[in-house]
């Protein structure tokens, strides 16, 4: 591990860590983003299981948009990834000023990346139930248990958005550490994994779920 | 700690090229377009897999990561999207039969 990685983000209150020995095989790797990666393959296969389950249902059904059942508006969720995809450009950078030390562009980049969160989460509040009356595709017909197109698409995408949350509040937690001065750049490149695969995964949500 | 330096330039770059996919995208899947099912299907499904692509090789770093991490990583992907591709092929197929 280089120093650079081990250095807290507030060099002048923590001690540089003791660097660990190189691992032939995983490099600079350290347990934790190892750690990570291997969390992020196993959620990658629930959230394939759950896309397979979608493909077989549909790909096996006759009628799969029922009549009365709303469409899904591509437009307004076009914006939802784009604010997805920006997201993850502040997350890279809040990473890349993390690893020069630079705590607070890592802080300003943290919180824009959290806004972004919000942003979807919102969005999707209003997608599924409508932030004014009359609004959202629970009232406009699409009910969850009333069809397999409805329920393979509250399933997928509240499980994603179950995903976008937990890395909103994950995003909050280590912007509060980070001013505290109690994070370091690894802690920060962890955070960014998580956030970058929750944009992966909605890449895909969107092509199969709204796009096909 | 990532493997290589990666500039902030590449990551405008992927930004683009992510924005740039994303319009293609919503204009192959417009109705109006008269993108032909099986076509659009196959061209959806391409950008979709370069753009997760893009996201884990530059912003998620593999692409400048150890070998062994790429592997891990990328494998276990290879045979749970074959058999998906099967089951779905033989959901469609029990259908038309």
């Amino acid at each position: 591990m280089s120093a650079i990685a081990t250095a807290t983000l507030e060099p002048s209150s923590h001690p540089v860590a003791h660097p660990l020995p190189r691992d032939e095989y995983f490099g600079d790797a350290t347990p934790g983003k190892i750690g990570m990666w291997i969390f992020l393959l196993s959620d990658a296969f629930s959230f394939g299981g759950l896309l397979l389950a979608y493909g077989i249902l549909r790909g096996g059904s006759e009628v799969w948009h029922h009549p009365g059942e709303p469409t899904l508006g591509i437009p307004f969720t076009a914006f939802l990834t784009f604010l997805l995809i920006c997201s993850s450009v502040t997350m890279v950078l809040a990473v890349a000023a993390a690893n020069e030390g630079n705590r607070k562009q890592t802080i300003l980049f943290l919180a824009l990346t959290a806004l972004g969160g919000i942003g979807f989460l919102t969005g999707q509040f209003h997608e599924y139930f409508g932030l004014t009356p009359g609004h959202g595709l629970v009232h406009e017909g699409l009910i969850f248990g009333r069809s397999a197109y409805a329920s393979t698409f509250y399933v997928t995408t509240s499980f994603h958005g179950a995903h976008v949350l937990t890395g909103t509040i994950y995003i909050l937690v280590t912007l509060a550490r980070t001013a505290a001065g109690k994070t370091n750049a690894n802690d920060i490149e962890i955070l960014g994994l998580f956030w970058h695969f929750v944009d992966l995964i909605w890449i895909l949500v969107f092509t199969f779920i709204y796009l096909l | 700690m990532t493997q290589g330096h990666t500039s902030r330039k590449t990551y405008w770059m992927v930004f683009a090229a992510l924005a740039v996919l994303t319009v293609l995208e919503i204009i192959v899947a417009t109705p109006s377009m008269g993108v032909p099912k099986k076509p659009m299907v196959l061209a959806l499904i391409t950008m979709a897999v370069s753009k997760a692509s893009l996201v884990g090789l530059f912003f998620m770093h593999l692409k400048t990561e150890q070998r062994a991490l790429k592997l891990t990583v990328a494998l276990p992907f290879f045979f749970p999207a074959l058999y998906a591709v099967i089951l779905i092929a033989e959901a469609g197929w029990r259908l038309i039969r």
